[in-house]
Order: structure tokens, then sequence, then C-alpha cells
């Protein structure tokens, strides 16, 4: 191969060379390599050059620069750095409390006025918010991750994205694109219009009259104020101008088929460029899918009686009254979202949902044994996910010209034995040190054991409502012991397990003519748990805790 | 265990395909991966030889029904079934029109936007849920048709959206096409919020009830002329093409007035939740102040007191058999109000406002008959033919007549029987509900029973 040795623009050179003396000035020139350019296929054994943060050259007779340090990479695989989209990395935690899904009679009474965002914020800009810690950084990097999406997760419009990079100089500093899109979702506000699903459909749409119309004001007023009709000073109406211009993406968080539907048909119907974020039920809605913006699929997979479908095969003879072949069968389906979608032609990008990132990179690989070929979910976590965040000229494949995001594993990525050995994050050379072994498999959660002991408030969202109630811990190592009361009564619990920050337990309650268990599952930050509660057939909801002062 | 097994399927297997000739029927489709096959559209079907209570035109004896393209193409004593159609043996079943449920809450996630008293903007359309075992039940007791409604916490809860129970297809399927649009309202305790310890919004009386409608059709006016100005404006803009002339611009548009106008121009039905005859009439005289007309009271639970007025207003009353004084505005029901109202000439129907009424409507129109001496074909119609009446849907449904939808219930005795029960559910000419192949009780706990069994023979 040519030796591949492109000029950096004049314009580009003089504005890196007035910047101080960074990281970014190391040269590299990583040898030895297998390479999986994603957009040109493999190099068995290649040479990529990185200069000032950006990828120089890459090929197999490509030229080692005098200056370069030289990382011997025989039998390591490179391949460009992923990517998780569904982040609340470095953003600060939400108000306790939060709307509830559909359903419900309104409003209880008057409730207090939250401070700080409800999720009506369309232009709130997370870039301006973000504190990251070197620590989620680190977490991110050891599974590969090098670019991360950040934005709020509830509410109708919830701000707008940065990209951000896993470096650990003040990574917020170094964003790689900002505002990157406008987020979305169904949530309802807590006590205020719009209160329930409905109302949210009927709001975003409202709004996005509301920004068609303020954009021609705004616009003929620019142009000629005499005369003109002056435009509201209105600076969430300003942000969602340009988003019903299809000028910012929509990131429209939908998980079920009906979801992604409703999504789909408020981005038809102000022609919005929207990609569906979540999609776990997107083998159901295909058919849509395939006439939209690139989805980006979570990989956390819902359980088999929260989907959609699942009351229509209790109605067979064949699987009635059989929960557990149900589940089987439904488990198999889900797990093959994105091999259906593949199947389909669609393209997407996969992400983590809520799913920490070792969890998050053992599900795609769970994806892949459920039929997705193994070159399309790297496509996945990569360029796709570059497309879908606007910034595939500087990222998502290793290409010279590109930003030097590299992941170098030991073993083919998203294999069960490869292991992530470095990363290089704008041309930064950082070693993955793996956590201690952990004893008995456990899922890996990293870290030491969460202290969950004491008195916790605990916030339910069912179907039916929210329901309040306490919940007693008391722990013992990473097991514990205690009650949960509610509604329903006091009940004990039974099986409870902490693994790492990973919290679960399950109890028994008298709702109905039968005793229903429900299982608890959620990750302990600090005095908060959030995770999601799981009853049989009724399916699972989201749940949070509060710790209560002594 | 297999001889039990296979009787018990020749007892309930009752549908054959008449000629062998035929090319085989296209397989199932299936509504995805985790969908239910649902037998394909425009097959031929015949029902023979059943009692065919038309809802329109009387009863049949050994009558048949002929299905062509969904649509029913003959009906009569005397039909010839061609060949190549599949039969449904209808000998000592009795085939109604598929009934209809002119208030329900089901297929939908969420009924009340209840942060403010006015949400003519929010639609049940954007909500609907196609999945859940209510649904089947539904169609298991014959019920075809839905008239899904917001909840009754606000004055103008919202639009509604008719559906038909097309169980196991995707969501969009359930939608009635063609179906006028509607909206609810809702009048007394609920609006008031009198049943909440802290009651958190206007109006707290029923004057204040009176008050918000009148605002806020009041607005609807202002904005349909201020949308009339302008098209005015803008069609003077447009034949005058005038140099340097700036296009005006739309006012802005809202989407709460946007549903409201189309009440005031006939184009969306009102479906009015209500209990007492004060409040019916005031309700009667804002529709006529604004110049419009009320197409249904629901529940209406003292129209027997106001029935001419109702009559005389051309609104329906969409009521309860039997259900009264669970609240103080109830107090006064009594379970005469469908015929009586009827007997005064107004269009009444038996809804259920409930999941679990909707699955045996039959028995509530039964009622009727008990208490106020109603015709059988009056009652079969109040679950039927009047229901689709306050729709606006009955060129489609609600009758078994030539070029109708094929939307069809057969039972295994007299609907009005007490131990009848449905076997059969076709909406559009296809099977939805076949209690021979379902997974009802009976054959759970038969199957049970065969567990039992083996695992005895067994010896575990």
């Amino acid at each position: 191969m040519k030796r591949v040795l492109r000029g950096l623009h004049p314009v580009i050179l003089v504005a890196v060379a007035t910047q101080a003396a960074s990281a970014q000035d190391g040269t590299w020139a990583l040898t030895n390599a297998k390479i999986e350019t994603v957009s040109r296929g493999t190099i068995p054994k290649g040479t990529i050059v990185i200069r000032r943060g950006l990828i120089e050259a890459v090929g197999v007779d490509v030229a080692v620069p005098p200056d370069a340090r030289v990382l011997d990479l025989s039998g390591r695989v490179v391949a460009p750095g992923f990517f998780d989209l569904t982040s609340t990395l470095g953003l600060p935690a939400a108000p306790a409390g939060g709307g509830g899904g559909g359903g419900g009679g309104g409003p209880q009474g008057p409730q207090q006025t939250p401070s700080g965002p409800i999720g009506l914020e369309p232009a709130r800009e997370v870039a301006s918010e973000l504190r990251v810690t070197e620590n989620d950084v680190r977490t991110a990097r050891n599974a590969g991750i090098t670019s991360v999406l950040v934005a709020p997760t509830r509410g109708p419009f919830r701000g707008l994205s940065a990209l951000v990079p896993m470096r650990d100089d003040t990574a917020s500093k170094w964003l790689v694109r900002s505002p990157v899109a406008l987020h979305m979702g169904f949530q309802s506000v807590p006590g205020r219009y719009p209160g329930s699903l409905l109302g949210v459909i009927a709001y975003e749409r409202q709004q996005f009259y509301d920004a068609q119309r303020h954009g021609i004001v705004a616009d003929r007023y620019k142009a000629n104020p005499r005369g003109a009709e002056r435009p509201r000073s209105d600076q969430n109406l300003d942000a969602l101008v340009p988003v019903v211009r299809g000028e910012v993406p929509v990131f429209f968080a939908a998980d079920n088929e009906n979801e992604i539907r409703r999504a789909l048909n408020i981005g038809r119907e102000f022609n919005l460029k929207l990609s569906v974020v979540g999609a776990e039920e997107g083998f159901r809605a295909v058919d849509v899918l395939k006439n939209a913006r690139l989805p980006v699929v979570s990989v956390e997979f819902p359980e088999p009686s929260a989907t959609t479908g699942w009351a229509y095969r209790g109605s067979t003879r064949v699987e009635a009254n059989d929960s557990t072949t149900r589940a089987t069968a439904a488990k198999r389906v889900i797990e093959g979202n994105a091999a259906a979608l593949h199947s389909a032609g669609i393209k997407f990008a996969l992400t983590s949902g809520t799913l920490r990132p070792d969890q998050f990179m053992a599900n795609v690989r769970k994806a892949v044994a459920a039929g997705l070929p193994r070159a399309t979910a790297l496509e996945a976590l990569t360029i796709r996910a570059a497309e879908a965040a606007g910034v595939d000229a500087q990222l998502g494949s290793i290409e010279a010209g590109k930003i030097a995001n590299l992941v170098i594993t030991q073993g083919d990525p998203l294999t069960d034995s490869a292991r992530v050995r470095a990363v290089f994050v704008d041309g930064i050379h950082y070693d993955v040190v793996l956590p201690p072994a952990r004893p008995a498999g456990g899922g890996g959660s990293g870290g030491a054991t969460a202290q969950a002991g004491g008195s916790w408030n605990i916030s339910t969202q069912s179907p039916q409502g929210t329901m309040q109630g306490t919940l007693t811990i008391n722990q013992s190592g990473d097991s514990f012991e205690g009650t949960m009361t509610s509604e329903f009564g006091t009940a004990t619990i039974s099986d409870g397990q902490i693994n790492g920050r990973t919290i679960s337990w399950s109890i028994s309650i008298n709702a109905g003519p039968q005793p229903i268990t429900v299982t608890y599952e959620g990750q302990v930050e600090g005095d908060r748990i959030t995770g999601r509660a799981t009853a049989g057939e009724f399916g699972s909801f989201p749940f949070s805790a509060q710790r209560r002062p002594q | 265990m297999r001889v039990l097994f296979q009787a018990s399927l020749a007892a309930v297997v009752s549908v054959t395909a008449a000629a062998q000739n035929q090319p085989a029927a296209p397989a199932a489709n299936n509504a995805g991966p985790l969908g239910l096959p649902i037998p394909p559209a425009g097959t031929l079907v015949a029902i023979t030889n059943a009692t065919i209570m038309t809802a329109s035109h009387g009863t049949i004896q050994r009558g048949t029904i002929l299905i062509r393209d969904g649509k029913i193409a003959a009906v009569g004593a005397d039909v010839q079934v061609p060949p190549g159609a599949k039969i449904i043996d209808g000998t000592g079943r009795f085939v109604t029109p598929g009934i209809i449920d002119a208030h329900s809450h089901s297929a939908s996630e969420g009924i009340n936007e209840g942060t403010q008293s006015i949400t003519a903007e929010v639609r049940i359309e954007d909500v609907l849920r196609q999945d859940g075992t209510s649904l089947y039940r539904q169609l298991a007791g014959g019920t075809t048709t839905l008239n899904i409604l917001h909840g009754s916490a606000n004055t103008i809860g919202g639009q509604n959206a008719v559906v038909k129970l097309r169980y196991g297809l995707p969501v969009d399927s359930l939608k009635f096409e063609g179906a006028p649009p509607g909206i609810k309202f809702a009048l007394g305790e609920n609006v008031r919020q009198t049943t909440r310890p802290q009651p958190t919004r206007y109006p707290r009386t029923r004057m204040g009830v009176e008050d918000v409608l009148r605002d806020a059709f009041t607005r609807a006016r202002e904005y349909q002329a201020e949308w009339k100005k302008y098209e005015t404006a803008k069609a003077a803009f447009d034949r005058a093409r005038q140099r340097g002339a700036v296009a005006p611009i739309p006012p802005a548009r809202d989407l709460e007035l946007d549903a409201l106008v189309e009440v005031l121009e006939g184009k969306r039905l009102v479906h009015c939740h209500s209990y007492r005859a004060d409040e019916i009439l005031m309700m009667l005289r804002v529709a006529k102040d604004f110049g419009f007309r009320v197409a249904s009271f629901q529940h209406v639970l003292e129209g027997y007191k106001v029935a001419d007025e109702l009559a005389a207003a051309g609104s329906g009353g969409s009521t309860f058999a039997d259900n009264w004084a669970y609240k103080l505005e109830a107090w006064d029901a009594i379970p005469h109000n469908a015929a009586l109202m009827a007997e005064r000439g107004v269009v009444v129907s038996i809804n259920s406002d409930s999941d679990e009424r909707a699955r045996r409507l039959y028995q509530e129109a039964a009622k009727a008959i008990k208490y106020g001496n109603t015709s059988e074909e009056e009652a079969l119609r109040m679950i039927t033919l009047n229901a689709a009446k306050q729709l606006g849907v009955d060129k489609r449904v609600g009758s078994i007549d030539v070029g109708k939808d094929a939307d069809i219930a057969i039972f295994n005795g007299h609907p009005f029987a007490p131990a009848s029960r449905v076997e059969m559910t076709l909406i559009d000419g296809r099977v939805f509900f076949d209690r021979a192949t379902a997974p009802t009780l009976e054959w759970l706990i038969d199957r049970n029973k065969r567990r039992t069994r083996v695992t005895s023979e067994d010896g575990r």
C-alpha cells in the first residue's frame, strides 16, 4: 500500500500550533496490529500513525516517523473507539420523584414545584453543566468506550446533548460536538401539565407548531422590524426553531413498539430529523423504522413479560398458562432485536440504555450470539453511532484525518474472550488496568460492595400510579435482610443481594387473589437507588429510593 | 389421554373448508415475532342454517349470511352458498351483529390529562394500545367496536377514538377507518373534584362547569374568526401578487381550539358524560347557543326526566342497564331509564364503561327487557345499531344488512338467555375469536385434569 500522509490544512495547522503543549502533541506509531478500520475492511498486520490527536496514516506499509513513540501491537487488534449514545455521565443528579408514564387521574393535590429542570427545557445545554469525574471516564474507557453522548433522561423536552471524549483532563472542555441533538421522551411532568402521556404528545406537537410560527415571525422581524409582528422572547422556542427546520436532530427515547410508532409519527408530522433511541422492540416496528433516520438501539433487554405481544401469546393454547415457555421464546426474540433489524436492511447504532459499560459490552455480545453479525455490531458501536451523532467526518472509523480514538484489544473485539488492553482518546494513550478478578462470576460490577443499610423512601412507578413506601435494609456483607412497607402492607425481603453497586431483592405482596412476587433490581449511587421492579405478568416499572437521613 | 384430547377437539371444531379443489388459503399472516396468527382477509365465508337476529329487519330462521371481501354480500333464508366458501355451520346458533360499546376505556394508555379542565387537544389515538388480555375477553363476548373515551376528570377531556377489536394486529389496525371524530365532555361531580380532599382547580361548582364550557367555545369562535380573517387576507394577497408585498403570517395554530372549532362546524361528535337532568339541560342550552349538537349523553342516568328534550335536540342517550346510587349524583337513577328514553324517541344504547361489563353487554341489554318491557329487537339495537348511530358509523356496522361490514357474533343460544355464550366473533369477515381454539377456562381446567391423570398413570 502506498504511503498515506496527508498534509493538514494550513489554517488548522496554525490553530493546533497555537495550543499549549498538551498530551495531544504526542506522536505515536502503532505497529504490527490487526486493524479493524470498519470503513475499509480489516488490515491483518498494519501500522497506524497518530499525530496531534489525529490519525495521520494507516496502512500496511506506513513508515514510522522518526519522532514517534512506537507501540508494538503484535497479537493485538485495533478498532475505532466505541460510542455510548445514552449516558448521563457528568450530569448533576436528577431531582427525586419524576413523572409517571400514562394513566392516572392527574395530580393528587398541590405539589411542590421542583427546583431545577423538570423536562420541559429544550434550550437546556448539557455542555454548560458537565462535571465529569475521572472515575466515570475510566469505567467507560475500560470497556473500550471513547465517546459518550450525555443527555438528561426524563421529560418531554430534555435538552441538548454533548458528545464527550473519554479523556482524563477535563473531558468537558474537549467536547467533540455540542449540541448534538434535542433529546425528547414521553415521560410526563409531575404536578403540572403535561401530566400524562396524552398530554405529553399534545404538548410536544403544540410546541413544534409554535416553533414553526416563531421561526417565521423572528425571520420577518429580523429582515425588517418596521410594521412586523415582534417575536416573543422565549429561549425554549428559539431552541426548537432549528429542530423543526431539520437543522438539529431529535433523539427520541422510545422503547416499546407503540412508543416507537408514536415517536416516528411526531417526526413525520413535523418533518424532523428524528432518531428513535432505545427501540428495544424494534423487531415489532420494522415497517416504520425502515423509512426512518437510523435508530440508536439499546441492548438493555426488557423483561419478556413487559414486551408487547406477551398477552397475545397467552391467547393461544400452546403457550397459555405456561409462562416459562413463553418467556424463553420471547427472550430469544428480544435478544435478537438487533439481528432482526439487520436482516430487514436497517442500519442502526447500538447503545447501553442505562447499563453500565461492562454490562453494555456483555449485552452486545448477547446480541451477537442471537444472530447479529459481529462486523455489524462493530459498525453499530462505531461508524453508525458517529453518523447518528453527526460526527462521522471525524470519528467512527480508522482513517487518515479522523480523531485518534482507538480501542486495543487482545482477541477480536466483541468476542467473549476479548480483553481491552489500552485505549487512545484524542491521541492520548491510556492503559486499561484490569480490575482484580472477582470471586464467583457476578457480572463484574467493579468497585467495592455498596453500603445500603438504613431506611429508604421508595417510590415505584406502576401503571396504576406511583406507589410510595419505605424500605429497611440490614446489610451484612453482600447480602441483606429487611422489610418493605407499602399500601399493600409490610413484606419481608427475600433474596437481598448487593453485588458491587447492583442491589436486588424480592418481596411478595397480596394485591389480588394470589400473592405477587415483585423483584427489584437497581444501582446504588450514594444515598439513591434507581432501577426497575418486575412483577411477573404485570410487567416491570421504574423505581427510585432515597436514603432517609439518620 | 389421546382419546380425551381428540374428543374435546371434535366437540368444538365446527369450521370446515368446503371445496377441496380450491387453491389453498394464503398462510395466516403473523403480526410480528410475538404476534398472534390472524386469519387472512378477503376470504369467502358463509354462516349457514342459523337464527339470524339482524337488528334492523327482524329475525331470520335457518338463514345464511354470505361474506365477501369482509362485507355482508347476502343475508336471508334462501341464499345460495357459492362453491369455495368457507362454511361456518350455524345450526342451533344465534347470530347477531357485532356488539358495539359506546363507552369504553380499554385499549388506551391513559385517559385523563387531569391537570386542566379543558384538554380538547389530547387524543386517544395517540395512546392506543393493542396488547391486553381484556380486549381478547371482550372479543369473547361478541364485542367488535369500542368508543374509547377519555375519563371524566375534565370538562372537555379530549378526542376519542372509535376502534374495532382486531386483536393481534398492529396498533394502527385497531382504528375504525372512516369513523367520524368525536370528543368527550363531562359534567358534574368528577369535573368539580367533589371527592378529592384537596381539589386542584376551577371549576368547583356546576355553575363553573358551564362557565368553562362557554369560555372555551367563545375562545373557539374568536380563533375561528381569526383564521377566517387570515384566509381572506391570504386570498387577497394571492390575487394581487403585488411587488414587495409581504404575505400574511397565519395565526398561531392551537390544537385545543382546532378541536373545538370542529365541534362548532359539526365535524366532531360530542359525547357528554352526565348524570342529572339539570346539567343535561344546561349542556343542551350551551350547545344550542353555540349551534352544535350533542351526539350522545353518556350515563345520562336522569335521562328519563328529560327524554323529550333529548329527543328534540337529536341527542342520543348511552346509559347503564342497572347501575345506580353509587354516588350522590347517581341517586335518582332507575333501571327503566333505557326503556323510558327509547319510548320517547331517544336513540338509546347501553354501554359498559368497564372492561368487565364489556364482555357481556348482551346480558346488560337483556335487562332492558326485564325492567322496561323493551322488545327483543329494540334491546339488541341498544348494543348494536343504536350505538352505531350515536357514533356515526351506522352505515358501516350495527346490523346484519347487505353492504355492511361483516362484524358478527355467533352465540350458542339466544343472546338474552342467561347461560348463552359467544362461540365465535368475526370482524370484517375474519374470525378474531373462536372458542374452539381459545384457551378458555374450561380448556384450562380440562388440561389440568389431563395432566393430573398422566401424572398418576406414570405413578409419579
